[in-house]
Formats: structure tokens, C-alpha cells, sequence
């Protein structure tokens, strides 16, 4: 049968070839949208996950609210309290309670390539006359370098310099500018009302993302000194050995101590509203474009059936039976379904190729050549030919199926 | 063996329409028969259900010992495939195929297409069409064509040859023609012949002569009715 389908096709080859371009316009867009979508939401996922820590383990500071002291204050008998003024600010703690039952839990599990304790202080950077408030970050270098990317963004200096002789800071590119100060240059750290202590800029980076840039790195215990709280670590960054365990780690730690433990999605959860929306439409243009091509084969089909009822009542007279029909007008479908996809997954390869050589982004320094982002991930060329195929079998099997249902005696008798 | 029909009915539409009415006959192997009467006399429908393409409303039909009637869809198939040979007054040839691929059709049904390929063309010589072989069915006459599909039916070595006015679209020269291969299918190569027509010295060439008229066989010159 698949003979004669194809001499079928052949013998209508502009029709042909138009059901074939739906097909193949349909699995070139999914796999070129998908490609480009995929690729950017990869992209975005990579920066995230690669340039900060996977797994946050912070202090809570849960804001107080109206009512949350009434219980404790008038135990559960009571109605209703009024409170003037009601109670606010945050409660929680300051510090990570305890570290090393932390420290204990990471190294014991598996799951976890890497983690770094930090002390974030707000702190004010003075050079002379100018004041700058920002960040100061405390960290053990070695861990941090390996649960986030910042040692990869050093444009002068090392980032484990800070290690060694004590009170050494490496600022960020923004800080650096609006400071105006040198590398080797002492500069002047205060934090809250501690007095002002002097700390040597020993590097500088430069991550391309103002925010980022606008914060410094030091020792782990040197801001704990400035900020005159030996010992505290207000969080534990952590990565993991595959980012996709974040969530489910996070939820089960959660309850293991006082402290917030987030994943990276909890931290960019709009980002992940962003993709949802992203992909349904990514869904939506491509779902409309291959059910236009299953309209295609379908309309072809249905004309062929009913052109040929000649041929299929000759054909049951001549022993095939309702099933070689069937497959007779199922396999055309199917042959132009199965050629359009593989033309449209080619096509949709080579394309993706070259749209990732063109310099269409701008140039940052973790994608100097500014090239776009697209994915070439095998699950979407597997999505696009189960898509594709699914749509021209549906489309091709009920036209199939009325040729099946054709009485050959109906037909010989009006033709006869 | 051969074909038996008993009591056989048919009626059509509603109101229904009866137009087969009790038809019993025996059509012994071999035997060449010619099935005529008028317009409208019920000829073609009876052809059709003794050759399975139809199915009677009331009755059954006997083809070698089984019952075409209660036959499940494969298994019928098979038998039109293997036993059958069917000419009509159209061709019904497929325009996509050449001469040779329409006449090896049947055989590609069961995969003996390679196997019989040599018959084919020995049929397409016997009936003149060697040199059309790879010719599509739009190029060739009208008697060219009918001889074609004759080609056809007889390319699985049928025991039955069923046809419905073979001549009824050829000019006197091609029907002749027509004819006499039909009857070589007979005295030849021992074929059961069942032909429809309306054309009296055509009915003649059949040893066996059916009439019909209003669904009912009014003269039948069997040689031992049973
Ligand atoms: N499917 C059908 N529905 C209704 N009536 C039908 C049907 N098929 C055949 N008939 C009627 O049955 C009668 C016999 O038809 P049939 O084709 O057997 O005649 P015929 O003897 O072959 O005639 P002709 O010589 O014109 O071919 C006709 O009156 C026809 O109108
Ligand atoms: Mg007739």
C-alpha cells in the first residue's frame, strides 16, 4: 500500500509539496521558537544559579503584625484586644543560631557540592571627603569562590587575597568609581556607630550588574570585628551539586532550624511567573501553527478519498481488505507528516545554529561576544516530532478511516 | 462445489424495493454462464451477490462448500484475492499505475508480485498489450484498457471470472475480442464464467443461458438442474 501511496503523491506533487510545507513550517517554528525561548529562560536560569548561591540559608526577620502578640500577652481566652500603639518592627534573630549544626548537616550531605558563611554589614566606605554606603560582605574567599562566580569577575587583584594579612577589601567596579579610590589605597569602613576602621583595597570587580557592583568583599572575621559581633554569620550560601534539587532541599530544611532557607526560585519567583507566561505562549503559537498544518493533510486527504472511490472499490474487489485502505490514505498523511518533520527538524537545527552566531545581545563580560542564547536541547527536537507526528496522524486518520468505511458496491454501481 | 444460492433476496431502500426475489441456483465449476434480461431486470445485483460484493437480505450464498454470507472481513478478502476475478463495464483501472503494476496489482495484495510478474506480461502479450507495458492507463484505448483489466482479474489464476456487461462500453471490433478471451477463460483454462449482458448473440456464446426478469430467473437452461 505504501507503493501506491506514494504514487498517489507523486502524481499530485504541488498539493504534495504544500501539506509537506505546513508540516515543515509547523516543526521549523516550534523548534526555532522553542530554541530561542528556551534558550533565554537557560540563560537567565544559569546566571542566577552560577552567580549566586543556590540555596540561602538566612536569619528570619518576620515583621510583626497587629495581632501576633495577643495570645502571648492574654493567653487564648480572649476576644479581641485593642492595641495603641499596635506592635510593630521584626522579630527573629540576628545571627544564624547554630552554625555548626549547619556546617554538620551540609558536610554530611551529598546533595551539596559546596557552601560559604557570610556576615553582610551595611557599612560606610569613606576615601577622604566622599562616603559611600554599601554592602560589605564577609567571607571565607576559598568558599565563597566555589559556591558563587564572584572570583570569575576580578579585573584586578585576586579574590583570595582578602585571606591574607588582615583587613583587606576588594570592591565592586561601581563602588570603586563613585570612591575614587585606588587599588592599595587604605580606605575608611565604619559600621552603625563603630568607629571607622582602615581596610587596603586589594582587588576590584566588575559583574556587569550595578547592584552587584556596588558592594565589597572581605575576611569573614574582619566584619565580624568591625561590626563588633564575633561569631555571627547571618547566612550560609549554598550550592548544590544539581541546581534542580534546590527546591525540594529547601523545603526539607526548612524546618530544621529558626532560620529562612530559600532556593533560588523562591528568591526569583517573578522570573518564574515570566517563563510560565513565556511558555504558554511559546505553546499557543506553536500548537495553532501545527494544527493548520493538520488542516493541510487533512483537506488534502479528504479530497484524494474522495477523487479515488474508484480506486478503493476496485481495490476491495480486488481483495484488500478495509484495513489496507485505511493505511492506503493513513500512510500518505503520514509520509508527508514524517518527511515535513524531519525537513522542519533540519531546517530548524541549522537555523538555530546561525542565530546563535549573530552578536544580537549586548556584550557582558560572562558573554563577551553578545551572541543569543539559543537552546539546542534534544527534548525539544523530541516535543516538535511527537507534536508534529501526532497532529498529521490525527489529521490523516479520519480521512482514512471514511475511505475504510467506503462500500465498494455503492461505488461500482453508480460508476458502472 | 461452485456456487450455490439459496433462496436468495434482496430489497433496497425504504419504502424497500424488492429487487431480488427468491433466486435458488447452482453454478457447477467450470460451467460458462450468461446472466441476461432487461433493464432494470435485477442482472448486475445478482452478479454482485454471488460474487460477494453485496450481501442479501435474505438467503445465503455457497461459493466452494462456504458460506460468503457469514464470512468474517479478512478471510473474505482473501478468498476475492486468491479465487476471484472481477471485469466490469468500466475499467476501474488506477491512473497512477502502468499497465504492468494495474495488472500485478492483486498479486502485490498477497506479495506475489515478483513471482508473478512473468504471467503478467505473458497475459499483457497474449492480449496485445506487451509493448504498453509501462504505458499509464490514459494512454490507451478503450479496448486496451478493458483488455487491461481483463489482464487483471486473471492474473491470480481465479477459479471464478465474474462480469458484469465486459462489452457494454467497446465497439463490435474490441467486444469481440472481450469475448473470446472470456470464452478461452472457460474451454482453456477451466474457469467458472458468470457474464452479464444485455447483448443477445453475446448471451448465445455462453453454453449456460440465465434470464431474468423482475428479480426472478425466468429461463435457465441448466443441463442437469438440481
Ligand atoms: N442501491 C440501490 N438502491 C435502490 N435501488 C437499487 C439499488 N441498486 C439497484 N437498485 C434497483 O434495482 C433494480 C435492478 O438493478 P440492476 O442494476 O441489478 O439492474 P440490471 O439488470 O443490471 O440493469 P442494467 O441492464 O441497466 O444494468 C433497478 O431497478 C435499480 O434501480
Ligand atoms: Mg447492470
Amino acid at each position: 500500500m505504501i507503493f501506491l501511496a506514494i504514487r498517489y503523491l507523486l502524481e499530485r506533487k504541488r498539493q504534495t509539496l504544500l501539506t509537506l510545507l505546513g508540516v515543515f513550517f509547523g516543526t521549523l517554528a516550534f523548534v526555532a521558537v522553542s530554541g530561542f525561548f528556551k534558550g533565554f529562560q537557560g540563560f537567565l536560569v544559569q546566571q542566577l544559579v552560577n552567580n549566586a548561591a543556590q540555596v540561602h540559608i538566612e536569619i528570619r526577620q518576620d515583621y510583626l503584625s497587629d495581632h501576633v502578640l495577643d495570645v502571648p500577652f492574654f493567653s487564648n481566652d480572649l476576644v479581641h484586644a485593642f492595641w495603641n500603639p499596635p506592635p510593630a518592627g521584626v522579630k527573629g534573630y540576628l545571627d544564624i543560631q547554630n552554625p555548626q549544626a549547619w556546617y554538620n548537616r551540609l558536610n554530611a550531605d551529598p546533595r551539596v557540592e559546596a557552601y560559604s558563611p557570610t556576615m553582610t554589614a551595611a557599612a560606610l566606605f569613606n576615601v577622604g571627603l566622599i562616603s559611600v554606603a554599601a554592602n560589605l560582605i564577609g567571607c571565607n574567599p576559598n568558599q565563597q569562590a566555589k559556591v558563587t562566580t564572584i572570583a570569575d569577575y576580578m579585573i584586578a587583584g585576586k579574590f583570595t587575597d582578602i585571606a591574607f594579612g588582615g583587613n583587606r577589601v576588594i570592591l565592586g567596579d561601581e563602588l570603586m568609581k563613585r570612591l575614587g579610590a585606588g587599588m592599595q589605597q587604605n580606605i575608611l569602613v565604619s559600621v552603625g556607630t563603630n568607629s571607622a576602621v582602615p581596610f587596603k583595597v586589594v582587588g576590584r570587580f566588575y559583574t556587569g550588574s550595578r547592584g552587584l557592583d556596588l558592594q565589597a568583599f572581605a575576611a569573614l572575621n574582619d566584619v565580624q570585628r568591625v561590626n563588633k559581633t564575633p561569631n555571627y554569620v547571618n547566612e550560609i550560601g549554598v550550592r548544590l551539586k544539581s541546581y534542580l534539587d534546590a527546591d525540594a532541599l529547601a523545603r526539607s530544611w526548612a524546618h530544621l532550624g529558626p532560620e529562612r532557607v530559600e532556593s533560588w526560585g523562591d528568591q526569583n519567583l517573578n522570573i518564574q511567573s515570566v517563563f510560565a507566561i513565556q511558555n504558554a505562549l511559546r505553546l499557543s503559537m506553536i500548537m495553532t501553527v501545527l494544527i493548520v498544518a493538520g488542516f493541510g493533510i487533512y483537506n488534502i486527504l479528504n479530497m484524494t478519498v474522495n477523487q479515488k472511490r474508484q480506486d478503493i472499490a476496485i481495490l476491495r474487489a480486488l481483495g484488500y481488505d478495509t484495513f489496507d485502505v485505511v493505511m492506503l490514505f493513513f500512510a500518505q498523511g503520514m509520509i508527508v507528516g514524517v518527511c515535513g518533520t524531519v525537513l522542519g527538524l533540519g531546517s530548524g537545527y541549522l537555523f538555530c545554529r546561525w542565530l546563535q552566531s549573530l552578536s544580537f545581545m549586548l556584550a557582558t563580560p560572562s558573554n563577551p561576544q553578545g551572541h543569543l542564547h539559543i537552546s539546542l536541547d534534544w527534548v525539544i527536537y523530541v516535543q516538535a516530532t511527537g507534536l508534529a507526528l501526532l497532529s498529521a496522524a490525527i489529521a490523516s486518520v479520519l480521512p482514512a478511516r471514511a475511505a475504510g468505511k467506503l462500500t465498494p458496491i455503492d461505488i461500482i454501481r453508480q460508476g458502472g | 462445489m461452485g456456487i450455490l444460492s439459496k433462496h436468495v433476496g434482496i430489497k433496497f431502500g425504504s419504502p424497500a424495493v424488492r429487487v431480488l426475489n427468491d433466486i435458488s441456483v447452482e453454478i457447477k465449476d467450470g460451467e460458462f454462464v450468461s446472466l441476461s434480461g432487461r433493464s432494470g431486470a435485477g442482472k448486475s445485483t445478482l452478479l454482485y451477490v454471488l460474487s460477494s460484493l453485496d450481501n442479501p437480505t435474505e438467503g445465503s450464498v455457497e461459493i466452494s462448500g462456504q458460506d460468503i454470507t457469514k464470512m468474517n472481513s479478512i478471510d473474505l478478502h482473501r478468498f476475492r484475492n486468491e479465487q476471484m476475478g472481477f471485469v466490469f463495464q468500466f475499467h476501474y483501472l488506477i491512473a497512477e499505475l502502468t499497465s504492468i503494476q494495474n495488472v500485478l496489482m492483486p498479486a502485490m495484495k498477497c506479495k506475489r508480485d515478483v513471482e508473478l510478474r512473468p504471467r503478467a506480461m505473458e497475459l499483457l502479450e497474449k492480449f496485445g498489450l506487451k509493448e504498453k507495458h509501462d504505458r499509464y492507463p490514459r494512454q490507451l484505448s478503450g479496448g486496451e484498457q478493458q483488455r487491461l483489466a481483463i489482464a487483471r482479474a486473471l492474473i491470480m489464476k481465479p477459479k471464478y471470472l465474474f462480469a458484469d456487461e465486459p462489452t457494454g462500453a467497446l465497439d463490435t471490433v474490441n467486444a469481440e475480442s472481450v469475448m473470446k478471451i472470456l470464452q478461452e477463460c472457460s474451454t482453456q483454462d477451466k474457469m467458472t464464467v458468470i457474464m452479464v449482458t444485455h447483448d443477445p448473440d453475446f448471451a448465445a456464446m455462453a453454453p449456460r443461458k440465465i434470464v431474468l426478469a423482475d428479480g426472478k430467473i425466468i429461463s435457465d437452461n441448466a443441463t442437469n438442474p438440481s
